[in-house]
């Protein structure tokens, strides 16, 4: 049997690694871009879909559901973002005779759209936070929207019906910001999602973002999972997660996991899916919205629950019974965090830093789970996300698992691009962080307190370290130069290296 | 050999010289560190290290007091060297040539700020006109990289002069995109 994985980057690699363990045969696809890509190299087949830009290539429902029939493949797993939320592409691996490795297409349209997942959860009897009842039309004016903003109250969100990740997503303060903000939500979306629909929520005042994992089979039973906390976010887009929450109250994750539960089991969900919910100083909660797709985050539940999410995933495709202990998805064996390593240049106002990987040294050892989809000598390409990996470690205790964290980040080595590890190395070192006092506006109050300043603060002994060290590579570079060893853009020990093998 | 090496304004003049058989496979190296320039006295006795090139850089071990240091050196141009080590990154210019540092630069330098492209990309909104006074920190414009809108802003207040690009225009990275003064 065989799975095609119509993704690439780290998720890629980790369905392809889920996929080998079942003894099940792997098939990628790439883009131009990708040739030389992890996710090609290790899967078992590869297949290009078209040219870099995802329009062209990872987005084509026709070149995959293609590749799937000359490959003859079985399953489809999409992983996240791409098609992972397209009811058109659930439809069209059905109308292909293939299996999707997800929940039904009708599911993924009910819970995809905001507005319509929004009324599931009021049916299923779980809070919502005030907001519209539906998106805007296109031609909306701007008197109605105005009218419509000032019933909910202000502050608000602009949020786009078909956004994820903080794309097509505005905060308003006051109503002359409103067009502006609705406007570029609108922008943002169509490009990132094809669809410019917007619609108004209320926006709470020290939030903290707390989701349940799910896992429902075809057979009715759905598990709910303990929480994962997602609270350090950077313009809605999460940067740190954690499992279990380091605040919550044993009986509001009780209750949190009941009302996921429920409304899955009101939509029929099957696969694995994730409700997000915003909880207030009170722990009052609010639903948010239903992911219809594995996580980005979904290493944490299973390094504290020692359920693996993607196997489930795919036995759950076959039509295998849901036979986890649900006592086991709900009780943490441990404390998880995960960072996302990004190739962002912090100290630069998080500005991307695509480039070459010119080495990667990738932290081990125990406690420490590597979730990656870059190696040295891959290019990374201008057209997709920027998340290079994600490191999780894990320990008994949250302290235990930032001591992990500390030690992995020292370890982590990435070359030739700039990386979001500094700033983690300045966030594990914040009080608020050690002591959980955060929500979700946190970082971004931080960040903007300090306007721009380095998260990179060396002591005179790091300076005096790294001035001694850039001497002794110049000394090696002047000293190949005049060796007559030809310069190639590489750093000075590359080639050095490079000769000292061939002694 | 003698190198001027400057970190974050301070200048170090440093001296290494090889000991013994040590050339570009790596070696044992005598090294001495002067604040200032050459004519300065040496901070302390010389380092002898023993530096080796490795997958990720170079592996230096401080003869003196066994300590081991892992680097990596990526130029950034500019005689910009990025150096890694476990727990802090930094920036090195090596010779002394001064950084330049991309779009947003000092808050209390002078002159013409030029605000080029860190990225290839596309401009997806001006937020700014030609005349247009700005303050510190103000969004000029936006360009969509990597999937995300990046806003980039002035280092310090000015008065736009000169706009290099239209909105929906693909840019290169380094192409001018506004010039404040």
């Amino acid at each position: 049997m065989k799975v095609l994985i119509a993704n690439r980057g780290e998720i890629a690699v980790r369905i392809i690694r889920a996929c080998r363990e079942l003894g099940f045969g792997t098939v990628a696809v790439y883009s131009d871009a990708d040739r030389s890509a992890p996710h090609v190299r290790l899967a078992d087949e590869a297949y290009h879909v078209g040219a870099s830009p995802a329009s062209e290539s990872y987005l084509r429902i026709d070149k995959i559901i293609d590749v799937a029939r000359r490959s003859s493949a079985s399953l489809v797993h999409p992983g996240y973002g791409f098609l992972a939320e397209n009811e058109d592409f659930a439809q069209a691996c059905a109308d292909a005779g293939l299996t999707f490795v997800g929940p039904s297409p009708k599911a993924i349209e009910r819970m995809g759209s905001k507005t319509a997942a929004r009324d599931v959860a009021i049916a299923a009897g779980v809070p919502v936070v005030p907001g519209t009842k539906a998106p805007f039309a296109e031609d909306a004016t701007e008197a109605a929207m105005l009218a419509e903003a000032e019933r909910i109250g202000f502050p608000l969100l602009v949020k786009a019906v078909a956004g994820g990740g903080g794309k097509g997503m505005r905060a308003v303060a006051r109503a002359a910001d409103l067009q502006a903000a609705i406007r570029t939500a609108r922008s943002e979306a169509k490009s990132a999602f094809g669809d410019g629909a917007v619609y108004f929520e209320r926006r709470l005042i020290g939030p903290r973002h707390i989701e349940i994992q799910l896992l429902g089979d075809a057979h009715g039973t759905v598990v709910p999972f303990v929480e994962r906390e997602c609270s350090i976010q950077r313009r809605h887009q999460k940067v740190v997660e954690e499992s279990p929450s380091p605040v919550l109250r044993p009986e509001v994750r009780r209750a949190l996991a009941e009302c996921a539960a429920r409304v899955a089991r009101d939509v029929g969900y099957t696969s694995a899916g994730t409700i997000e919910f915003l909880v207030d100083e009170q722990q009052n909660f609010f639903f948010l919205e239903m992911n219809t797709r594995l996580q980005v985050e979904h290493p944490i539940t299973e390094v504290v629950t020692g359920i693996d999410l993607v196997h489930w995933q795919l036995r759950i495709a076959l039509g295998e019974r849901l036979t986890i202990d649900p006592e086991q998805a709900l009780t943490p064996r441990a404390h998880a965090i995960e960072c996302r390593i990004y190739a962002e240049d912090p100290d630069l106002g998080f500005m991307p830093s695509p480039g070459l990987v010119r080495g990667l040294g990738v932290p081990g050892g125990p406690g420490v789970r590597h979730d990656g989809g870059v190696a040295e000598g891959f290019e990374i390409p201008t057209v997709y996300d920027s998340m290079l990996a994600k490191l999780i470690t894990w320990g008994a205790t949250r302290h235990e698992a930032i001591e992990r964290l500390t030690r992995a980040l020292s370890e982590y080595r990435v070359v030739g691009l700039k990386t979001t590890v500094p700033f983690f190395q300045w966030l594990v070192g914040q009080p608020e962080f050690a002591e959980s006092r955060f929500d979700t506006t946190w970082l971004d109050r931080v960040l903007t307190e300090r306007r721009g300043q380095s998260f990179v603060v060396p002591t005179p002994a790091d300076e005096q370290d790294a001035a001694v060290a850039a001497a002794v590579a110049a000394w090696l570079h002047a000293h190949r130069a005049s060796a007559g060893q030809p310069g190639n853009g590489r750093g000075a020990w590359r080639s050095a290296a490079r000769m000292d093998g061939l002694r | 050999m003698t190198f001027e090496i400057e970190i974050d304004g301070r200048l170090r003049t440093i001296s290494v010289e090889s000991i013994g058989a040590a050339g570009v496979a790596g070696g044992r190296f005598r090294v001495s560190v002067r604040a200032g320039t050459a004519d300065s006295s040496p901070l302390a006795d010389p380092l002898i290290i023993d530096a080796r090139p490795t997958d990720l850089g170079l592996s230096l071990l401080f003869a003196d007091t066994g300590r081991t240091l892992d680097v990596s050196i990526t130029p950034q141009g500019n005689g910009e060297q990025f150096v890694q080590m476990p727990h802090v990154a930094l920036t090195a210019v090596v010779e002394g040539r001064r950084a330049r540092r991309r779009g947003t630069g000092e808050a209390t330098g002078t002159g013409e700020q030029r605000i080029l492209a860190p990225m290839p990309g596309r401009v997806v909104r001006l937020l700014v006109k030609p005349g247009d006074e700005v303050g510190a920190r103000q969004g000029l414009v936006v360009v969509e990289a990597m999937k995300m809108e990046n806003e980039l802003t002035a280092a310090r207040a000015g008065r736009v002069k000169e706009i290099g690009v239209a909105e929906g225009q693909s840019v290169q990275a380094g192409q001018l995109l506004v010039i404040v003064e």
